[in-house]
């Protein structure tokens, strides 16, 4: 099933050609054994993390509000169902952009100085209302929840923003 | 070195390499839903109970252990049960309405709000008790 298996294998058959003496040659094969059942386990490891990735993403995706996680300058790296929605635009648009831009113009200057802020102080959450400009929409305001996340690979801090419109 | 043990080697880190990979995914996530101030429950398309995170899980005033597999009824008042069991079987892409959680002899007023997973595997919903 592995190609570790098929390398052990090919080891296996070279002890018993080569004369090797005998402690040796055990002591390969248990060691060989070995690696294989601690492949065995990082190979298990690794299909549970994926299983449970998969579910967790799927509800970051359509959890029942809008999330966005963005790296430590406000730009987009992740935006779910919902907030592709509230701000009316596709995956491929949002991608690499800012949070910022969906700000509207006078209070951009403010928000950026918050999110700023934010890097600077603790992981408790943080709330403020702020207008929001959806693509090709009339503006609204919305009231922006963030937090402090690992940002996926690197583990650096990132931060997860939920937004939602003011009633 | 033989070539075997070097083949060995570069094939044990890639794989140490994705495992932490997903590991660092899996951070990520679970940060997400279980720090997230939001009190959220997924449930499959019946509605029992499959994640509970930690806000929900005070609001619900259960064990996690005591909540996973639970058909998510059995947490509503009994008087709400019927109405809560229609809204869910009428359910669409998304839902809103408020209900009567009862445990403990305790009544707690809720808003839920349901959307359901793109692929067609479960429900994500959120709880906000009204105070």
């Amino acid at each position: 099933m592995t190609t570790v298996g098929a390398v052990r294998e090919l080891m296996l058959k070279r002890l018993e050609t080569e004369a090797a003496n005998s402690d040796a040659k055990r002591d390969l094969e248990m060691a060989l054994e070995e690696l294989d059942v601690m492949w065995e386990e990082l190979q298990g490891q690794a299909a549970l993390l994926v299983r449970e990735n998969e579910r967790y993403a799927e509800f970051f995706e359509f959890a029942p509000d809008a999330y966005l996680i963005t790296d430590a300058g406000g730009r987009i790296r992740e935006a779910n169902q919902a907030a592709l929605e509230l701000l009316n635009t596709a995956r491929d648009e949002v991608g690499g952009g800012s949070l910022s831009d969906y700000i509207v113009d006078a209070d951009r200057v403010q928000f950026l100085t918050r999110t700023v802020g934010l890097l600077l102080g603790a992981a408790k959450p943080l709330a403020w209302t702020t207008g929001l400009q959806p693509r090709g929409r009339a503006a609204f305001t919305a009231h922006f929840s963030v937090r402090a996340i690992p940002l996926k690979k690197s583990g650096v801090s990132g931060l997860c923003w939920l937004i939602r419109a003011a009633d | 070195m033989p070539v075997e043990l070097e083949d060995l080697k570069a094939m044990w880190f890639d794989l140490k390499a994705q495992v932490d990979e997903l590991a660092g995914e899996r951070q990520q996530y679970l940060d997400f839903f279980e720090q997230s101030p939001e009190a959220y429950i997924v449930t499959d398309n019946l509605g029992t109970i499959e994640e509970v995170n930690g806000a929900a899980v005070d609001i619900l005033q259960r064990r996690r252990r005591f909540l996973r597999g639970k058909p998510f009824a059995v947490l509503v008042a009994l008087d709400q049960r019927s109405a809560f069991r229609e809204r869910l079987s009428g359910l669409a892409a998304e839902g809103s309405w408020r209900t009567v959680l009862e445990a403990l002899e305790m009544r707690t007023e809720v808003a839920l709000t349901a959307r359901r997973i793109g692929s067609g595997r479960g429900i994500c919903w959120r709880l906000q008790a009204s105070s």
